[in-house]
């Protein structure tokens, strides 16, 4: 029993990023940008978040430090994913080519700047923000043990932004909106909405949850941050196909990969695998391989949004 | 004639576009050098500018050299383009195909010299394509989206050759692979010589070959006219009888040869570097993105762009004399391919100002009538 | 500065000029429309009927003239200054999210909220209500993919009155509809009119023109033509107008000779990719030598897939296809052209065309690999060009830079003659010809529909899907009629009439394939 809750608990960790990022990958591609910058915008996100934590930590600390952190990462994210929009929306850019150069730049961006700053690229920082049991609600029993206890305050600031961002996206005028930008430009435009802000706002939500995803990939796992969110923006990606551009379907899509990153990153602390003789480069190829196996089984019939990665161009009806 | 005319026009549209792409990132890299320390940065900047040319011959040979693998990557991400394919897997056939190379140079001892680089040659470009392979039967057979499917063949592909190099040619202490066999080292030609102090061997000239082979296969054959159609209109190409699906394979399995030959060729240069057990995907790939991009997917335009992301890596390492991070030409590279991006714009307005232009004159001549 | 003028016209656009380049696609036109009236807008393809309507709803800014509306001079700088006037249009395309029900797709972009949330519980009373004045029928929860051609259109027609539009624009409204559905769209705008609404009537057919328009405004490529009473003014007149000539609806053909069966298709299956049904459904017919055999049916019917399951592209799911007696039904699409197949697609720039390529490459696009046009994989540059040239020559094919232009520069007629051009030289024995002549003018309309007259004269069999009547009742020699998938007549233009043909097209009537 207790290996399944540690194994619960530490898929939280892998998979609540997951979910945050891909859910913001569905707002910038459901407005109809193809975001493939994800992951760029998470290691920027958990730069500014990490430093941030690592300057402030000798006057603040606990759970009202993490929080200040994730709103950093958060903004930083969103400020860097405009660039994207930019050449996306406005210069109507290949959205592959311009993904690819965030991609490029965000790591190199962290390393410079740590290794002009403090010389060294590590940015290290004290993990303050551990959780061994939520008050009250960590006493209930199982339900305690397998989400109110060994775990941090990101797992559920993940799952509000995913409600948060499941009702705005259904039930709202904006997700309308958005939803028609992303299958239909013409037709939203032909009743006065404004697919340029409608996309700018896609992306910048992109980026915002990114950033916010790379802080909190790296919080629960790492006690220092190296330029690298480990493919993580990537992972994200798939999860949102798996999803099939669809939140519900998005979140059980994140949670499989938690539970395929968990084995592979904490297989030695789980007795009935850790006793198999499989080399512990296979349990780090699982995620990948079973990736690249359901996309397989799920390319067929895609749900992807109609007009996604297409430059909308009001002269072409 | 007047084809002639008509191409060059093109290709002056085409540089100024990359070259204006250039300008405004190393103009960014100023900027962050400015940032990051004014007193330095303008001569960190004018060590990148020289690149190579700081150290005179030797320098250029270590252009030469460090240009050699991201040829070969650019071409291979460069020639799925073409058929409207995005590679960016070749961070992961490049390091299948220096595996496979190190592994033949590590094990095959019994090849005579002339042979057992050829051959470890020949088993790079094997995995490499065989790397490429498994993303070109996704998209072809089940509509897999190869972006996706090769960034996890990355993944998979960095962890097997992890696990393999331990498996099979393991050097405990350095954590690394073995080194190969002497004769599998690339011949140097006496390129060593002209370009004294630097690793230079034929490495150089077999990526110039394959810069001409593919140019040729692009733009004069039969196989080159159907890999274009299908990149630029599958679904006319199906219409007109071509076999999209094979095209698609095979132009996936070309590409993935030539990362893997890539890798081969850098790790079989006897400059001391050897295969690392690292989490890290190979930079080489990405920096073909960079090199593919910048050369407008055109083999001989990758060449060049090779040789001056070449220049200015060098450059960068150089930097290092006035405190900077190297990192800074990433920074680089990654905004000239933002702007690249942004130049497909600027391309357009080039023509628009031409077509202006004779129009204008074509008007004027009406009026002199 | 007449005096009531003011009073007179809901809508003035006077001398407008819009430009894209170089190129006028309206080059100062007026159009007047007096309140409560049809006011129709005739013009060819390309004349500048949907620049202008773009002008008035918004989507592009003029760079000259003004419009005025009820005698004031206004500004319309996007669709929503249009619809705060009261100006609503039904587009050509659909402006429908395929996978949006019916509520949201109206109220998209008038959405009512409450604290934030969507409140749609008023928006479909009102809807429902509209639904029954008009006896639309209107289910507010099916989802747009899952409604007929015309539903769509009267969620179209709902968008306009759920904001309470007062000038309705109908761009070509009657295209993708049955005789009978155009017949009750026009008795719907009727209704519309009478309660007060005006009506700009955007078309190319003169019979609907006649049937409901009290004014018609003609366009002649980007210029104003003129302004005539519909009652007043015969038919001919206003085609002449239209085109700038006098112009022959009358098909010249010779003396049928009919030959052996060519192209026999058995119970030919295929399955719908959106739903469970059968899209071509065990269909059966058989096209000889020396005819233009026609497919009609409303779009969606399955012609598409007919043409896809017979040409190669896309997999059969049953039955048989024979070409001259030999069963072609497994070949790959190379071989069915080396057979002798011709292909001229529905959409051209998508299926027919390599836009980036030149005008020389597109021509070889099935031949490249032949003998005369490359030795041991390498292509002949040079023979490829002299070819081109001829084939440019015969066909008449202009463009800016002749056989080296770029595809994607040349206009619509041009690009159809090329893949024309590119079909008939290969000598074929069978023409399949998808819409042939959409959007294109009369003059190259006359041209293709020569070419494929030729073709039969010639003795080779030519199908040909439309979905235009005229071109249909013109040009076919026999006409099979299609729908949901099936063959639901077959039948001699001469014999049967445009509104028999209607009831066939939706559904309504049957002649052959009764069994149970």
């Amino acid at each position: 029993m207790n290996t399944f809750y540690f194994v619960i608990q530490q898929t939280m960790f892998f998979a609540i990023p997951l979910l945050i990022v891909a859910i913001g990958g569905m707002y910038a591609e459901r407005s109809g940008v193809i975001n493939i910058a994800l992951e760029g915008i998470m290691v920027m996100g958990a730069f500014t978040g990490i430093f941030f934590i690592n300057i402030f930590q000798s006057s603040l600390s606990g759970q009202m430090l993490l929080l200040l952190a994730i709103l950093v990462s958060g903004v930083t994210g969103g400020v860097f994913s405009l660039l994207h929009a930019f050449a996306a929306i406005n210069m109507k850019a290949d959205q592959t080519i311009s993904g690819t150069a965030l991609n490029m730049f965000a790591p190199a961006f962290a390393i410079f700047v740590a290794r002009m700053i403090q010389g060294v690229q590590q940015i290290q920082f004290t993990d303050t923000f551990h959780i061994s049991k939520v008050p009250v609600l960590g006493d209930i029993p199982i339900i305690g043990d397998l989400f109110f206890q060994n775990c941090y305050v990101t797992t559920y600031v993940g799952i509000l932004i995913f409600i948060i961002a499941t009702i705005v996206i259904n039930n709202t005028r904006f997700g309308l909106r958005l939803r028609a930008c992303g299958e239909h430009p013409g037709a939203a435009d032909s009743v006065g909405v404004n697919v340029t802000k409608i996309r700018y706002a896609g992306t910048v939500i992109s980026g915002i949850l990114a950033g916010i995803g790379g802080l909190v990939f790296v919080i629960p796992t790492s006690t220092n941050f190296n330029g690298s969110v480990a493919g993580y923006g990537f992972l994200a990606l798939a999860v949102l196909i798996f999803g099939q551009w669809r939140s519900g379907k998005i979140f059980f899509a994140a949670f499989f990969f938690g539970i395929m990153k968990t084995l592979a990153s904490a297989y030695s602390a789980i007795p009935l695998l850790k006793d198999l003789p499989i080399p512990k480069d296979v349990y780090k190829m699982i995620p990948y391989i079973a990736t690249l196996i359901i996309l397989a089984f799920l390319s067929k019939n895609s749900q992807a949004p109609k007009a996604e990665g297409i430059p909308y161009d009001k002269g072409s009806r | 004639m007047k084809r002639k005319k008509l191409f060059q026009g093109e290709g002056i549209v085409n540089f100024s576009s990359s070259l204006m792409a250039i300008i405004a990132g190393l103009l960014f890299g100023l900027i962050i050098l400015l940032i990051s320390n004014p007193s330095q940065a303008w001569n960190g900047f004018m060590m990148i500018i020289q690149g190579g040319f700081t150290d005179g011959i030797s320098g250029i040979g270590n252009v030469l050299y460090t240009a050699t693998p991201i040829i070969m990557t650019g071409l291979s991400v460069g020639f799925a383009f073409k058929t409207g394919l995005f590679n960016i897997g070749a961070s992961g056939q490049f390091t299948m195909g220096a595996f496979a190379a190190v592994l033949v140079g590590v094990k095959m001892t019994f090849l005579p010299a002339g042979l057992h680089w050829v051959v470890a040659l020949i088993a790079a470009m094997a995995a490499g394509a065989v790397w490429g392979f498994v993303p070109g039967l996704l998209k072809a057979c089940l509509n897999v989206n190869e972006v996706i499917s090769s960034i996890m063949m990355n993944y998979i592909g960095m962890y097997g050759v992890n696990m393999a190099i331990q498996e099979f040619c393991y050097d405990q202490v350095k954590n690394q692979s073995l080194p190969v066999a002497a004769g599998a080292n690339l011949p140097r030609a006496g390129l060593d010589k002209l370009f004294p102090g630097t690793n230079l061997n034929t490495g150089i000239l077999i990526a110039v070959i394959f810069a001409v082979i593919v140019y040729i296969v692009l733009n004069k054959t039969t196989f080159g006219y159907e890999l274009k159609a299908c990149g630029q209109n599958p679904s006319a190409s199906k219409y007109a009888g071509i076999n999209a699906k094979r095209n698609v394979i095979l132009s996936m399995v070309i590409a993935g040869a030539l990362a893997g030959l890539g890798g081969a060729l850098l790790y079989l240069a006897n400059s001391g570097r050897y295969l690392q057990v690292l989490d890290v995907i190979a930079a080489e790939g990405f920096n073909g993105i960079a090199v593919a991009l910048l050369g407008l997917s055109n083999p001989i335009g990758i060449l060049f762009a090779g040789l001056f992301i070449g220049h200015i890596t060098v450059g960068g390492y150089n930097m290092q004399l006035f405190d900077f991070v190297p990192e800074v030409i990433d920074m680089i590279i990654a905004a000239i391919i933002y702007c690249g991006a942004l130049s497909l714009l600027f391309k357009e307005m080039i023509h628009k100002f031409q077509q202006k232009r004779t129009k204008k004159s074509a008007a004027n001549g009406k009026g002199d009538k | 500065m007449r005096e009531g003028t003011k009073v007179d016209y809901v809508i003035e656009m006077n001398h407008i000029t819009k430009q894209f380049g170089d190129f006028k696609a309206n080059d100062d036109i007026t159009l007047q429309v007096k309140k409560g009236e049809i006011h129709a807008l005739l013009g060819e393809n390309g004349a500048g009927k949907s620049t202008l309507m773009s002008v008035l709803f918004g989507l592009y800014q003029p760079e000259g003239g003004q419009i005025k509306l009820n005698g004031k001079e206004v500004k319309i700088n996007n669709p929503n200054d249009a619809n705060d006037l009261g100006i609503g249009m039904v587009h050509q395309h659909f402006k429908l999210v395929h996978n949006f029900t019916v509520l949201e797709s109206i109220v998209l972009g008038r959405e009512t909220i409450r604290h934030g949330f969507l409140k749609m519980d008023e928006a479909r009373k009102k809807i429902m209500e509209l639904s029954e004045r008009y006896k639309f029928k209107i289910d507010p929860d099916a989802y747009i993919s899952d409604i007929t051609v015309g539903m769509q259109q009267r969620v179209e027609i709902l968008k306009m009155l759920y904001c309470d539009n007062d000038i309705l624009i109908f761009d070509e409204p009657t295209a993708v509809l049955t005789p009978q559905e155009i017949e009750e769209l026009m008795k719907v705008m009727k209704q519309l009119v009478e309660e007060g609404k005006s009506i700009i009537f955007i078309t190319h057919k003169l019979n609907e023109i006649k049937a409901v328009a009290n004014r018609c405004t003609v366009l002649r490529k980007g210029r104003y033509i003129g302004t005539i009473d519909v009652a007043e003014t015969s038919k001919e007149a206003m085609s002449e107008m239209m085109v700038g000539r006098k112009v022959s609806f009358i098909v010249e053909k010779g003396r049928q000779k009919l030959g052996d069966v060519a192209l026999e298709v058995k119970d030919l299956v295929m399955k719908s990719k959106t739903s469970g049904k059968n899209a071509v459904n065990h269909v059966s017919f058989q096209a000889r030598k020396g005819e233009i055999l026609c497919i009609a049916g409303i779009d969606g019917n399955g012609q598409s897939e007919l043409v896809y399951g017979i040409t190669g592209m896309a997999p059969l799911d049953g039955g048989q296809v024979f070409m001259n007696g030999k069963e072609i039904t497994q070949e790959s699409i190379r071989q069915k052209c080396k057979d002798g197949m011709a292909h001229i697609p529905e959409d051209r720039h998508k299926d027919g065309l390599v836009l980036d390529f030149t005008l020389q490459e597109n021509l070889v696009l099935q031949t490249y690999y032949e003998k005369r046009f490359q030795s041991h994989g390498f292509i002949r540059f040079d023979k490829i060009h002299t070819y081109a040239e001829e084939l440019i020559k015969q066909f008449d094919i202009r463009s800016s830079q002749g056989a080296v232009s770029q595809a994607r520069g040349m206009s619509g007629g041009n690009q159809q003659k090329a893949i024309i051009a590119r079909e008939l030289d290969r000598n074929p024995e069978v023409v399949v010809a998808v819409q042939p002549v959409r959007g294109l003018d009369v003059g190259a309309i006359e041209y293709i529909h020569k070419q494929l007259v030729r073709q039969r004269d010639e003795g080779k069999a030519v199908l040909l899907v439309s979905l235009e009547l005229d071109e249909v009742m013109n040009v076919s020699d026999r006409i099979l009629v299609m729908y949901e998938g099936e063959i639901v007549a077959d039948v001699v233009p001469g014999e049967v009439t445009v509104e028999e043909l209607g009831l066939y097209m939706a559904g309504a009537k049957r002649s052959v394939g009764n069994e149970a």
